[in-house]
């Protein structure tokens, strides 16, 4: 195909998505209007399954099959990254150094990481009450880990990171939340259906029946997939070198 | 007024999000991402949409701009270490 | 639409301006404390659209913006250390009115919320947020280790 040809295929298409979506932008119900067919149907049957949280009762028990799929993205992503970014044989790991940061930084770090760990578990169990939920909390968890690095270093960071934990974590996390679906079609409903506990008391934490569960599992799936991720980057970022003397060619 | 107020985080939105495509060096486009990420959670807040909000915190303002900055460095001490062989 | 959203309206307005300009434009120095300050400006005024919206709920969104917000200044305070070593910082008088205008913000609420958890919610939030801001602009200019990660 031409350049010239190309372009007109582009332009065309073009034309026909613009087309299709003004079409569909005509049939839209006007905005911030009152009237929500989904929505009043959605918070109809989070509150009959006691969840405050109308938005978590959608992602973890009317929805609980998709958000199955995102988190299974994330998994597949950073097993991808992990692959991606391991020491090959033409590459050798350099200790760096203690790095010397401010005191008054140090001191806010060191404060701070502990409330970052807490403010992660309560967005995490109180996903079914106000916003917030697994992912939130857990990548707020895991961000709260890498303050060691920002006030202090690497190697206090690598101290209280096994890798290795945290992969099996990842793995642990996704599959506790695939044994929850599969413990519903064992009950005898269907997969991910939320009829194994009872509902509890509306607005408490005991409320909403797996949606805590399952909140719990992708909670500790994020956390430990973001911890994972940021290990690989911080590797290559800060302590995994080449070989000398252009070795990097020879494999090729 | 609320509409203002819609219109206001709008406007922040669109004005970051042209900035953040308009940078050219990786640095500037992680800092412009940063300002990108606080400008779509007010947005988001303001729409009544919390979860959403918390979700793009949570992601836009410590874990991209570490992973952004991160790879930079490596291609940059990749560099300095090319020009130091040759 | 009441005095807590016109609060709002107005400090994004503005305030929002201003960091978008700094972190779009000029050198690397004013851009970080440009978005040091886009965090500083956005946590008082989610607590705002908290308070107008009466929905206490949605401090959970400040608080975590609280304590993310400088983590990520310090993320580029750290990767940025030698860029910003060789010509420290400029304009940190705005940062300072931010953190002036969270504090006022944080009493404000408090005071309309009165004694309780939710009352202890938003002193951590703004303890959080202040010491913050301020950390992380010591951090920027000249609080973190030079050469970076330097090997032995």
């Amino acid at each position: 195909m031409s350049r010239r040809v190309r372009l007109w295929l582009l332009a065309l298409g073009g034309a026909g998505l613009a087309a299709l979506l003004f079409a569909a932008c005509l049939e839209l119900p006007g905005f911030g209007g009152d009237r929500h067919p989904y929505g009043e149907r959605a918070v109809r049957e989070s509150l009959a399954r006691r969840t405050a949280n109308a938005v978590s009762s959608v992602n973890f028990d009317q929805r609980a099959f998709d958000t199955m799929g995102e988190m299974t993205i994330l998994f597949a992503a950073v097993l991808g990254t992990v692959v991606l970014l391991r020491q090959t044989r033409d590459e050798h790991r350099a200790q760096p150094a203690p790095a010397h940061v401010a005191p008054p930084v140090r001191r806010y770090a060191l404060i701070t990481l502990p409330v970052a760990l807490l403010v992660g578990l309560y967005v995490v169990a109180h996903g079914q009450l106000s916003p917030g939920g697994g992912f939130q909390g857990g990548v707020v968890a895991a961000t709260a880990l890498h303050l060691l690095y920002l006030g202090a270093d690497y190697r206090a960071l690598e101290r209280v990171r096994p890798v290795g934990l945290y992969e099996v974590g990842d793995a642990l996390g996704t599959s506790a939340y695939l044994v929850l679906g599969i413990a519903g079609v064992l009950a005898g409903t269907a997969f991910l259906a939320n009829t194994l506990l009872p509902y509890g008391t509306f607005n408490t934490l005991s409320s909403g029946g797996t949606v805590p569960l399952l909140n719990a599992a992708v909670g500790m799936e994020v956390a430990c997939a973001a911890v994972v991720l940021l290990a690989r980057f911080l590797d290559q970022a800060v302590e995994i070198e080449e070989n000398a003397v252009g070795t990097e060619e020879s494999g090729e | 007024m609320n509409d203002m107020l819609i219109a206001v985080t709008l406007l922040l939105v669109a004005a970051t999000a042209t900035a953040a495509v308009a940078a050219r060096d990786p640095v500037r486009q992680a800092l412009v991402l940063a300002v990108l990420g606080v400008a779509l959670a007010l947005l988001f807040t303001v729409l009544q949409a919390p979860d959403v909000a918390l979700s793009q915190l949570a992601v836009g303002s410590a874990l991209t701009p570490l992973l952004l900055l991160l790879s930079v460095r490596k291609v940059r001490r990749r560099g300095r270490r090319k020009g130091r062989t040759e | 639409m009441n005095g807590w959203t016109v609060t709002a309206t107005v400090a994004l307005a503005g305030g929002g301006a201003a960091a978008v300009w700094g972190v779009a434009t000029g050198p690397l120095r004013r851009r970080v404390v440009a978005q040091n300050l886009s965090t500083t400006l956005a946590c008082p005024a989610l607590l705002l659209l908290a308070q107008g919206y009466r929905r206490p709920s949605y401090v959970d969104v400040a608080l975590v913006l609280a304590l993310l917000g400088p983590i990520g200044t310090l993320v580029f305070a750290r990767l940025l250390a030698e860029d910003l070593h060789e010509d420290p910082p400029i304009g940190l008088t705005l940062t300072w009115v931010a953190v002036a205008f969270s504090a006022a913000v944080v009493a404000a609420v408090c005071a309309a919320t009165g004694p309780g958890r939710a009352m202890v919610k938003l002193l951590v939030t703004g303890a959080l947020m202040i010491s913050g801001s301020l950390v992380a602009s010591r951090a920027l200019a000249r609080g973190m280790p030079k050469g970076g990660d330097r090997h032995e």
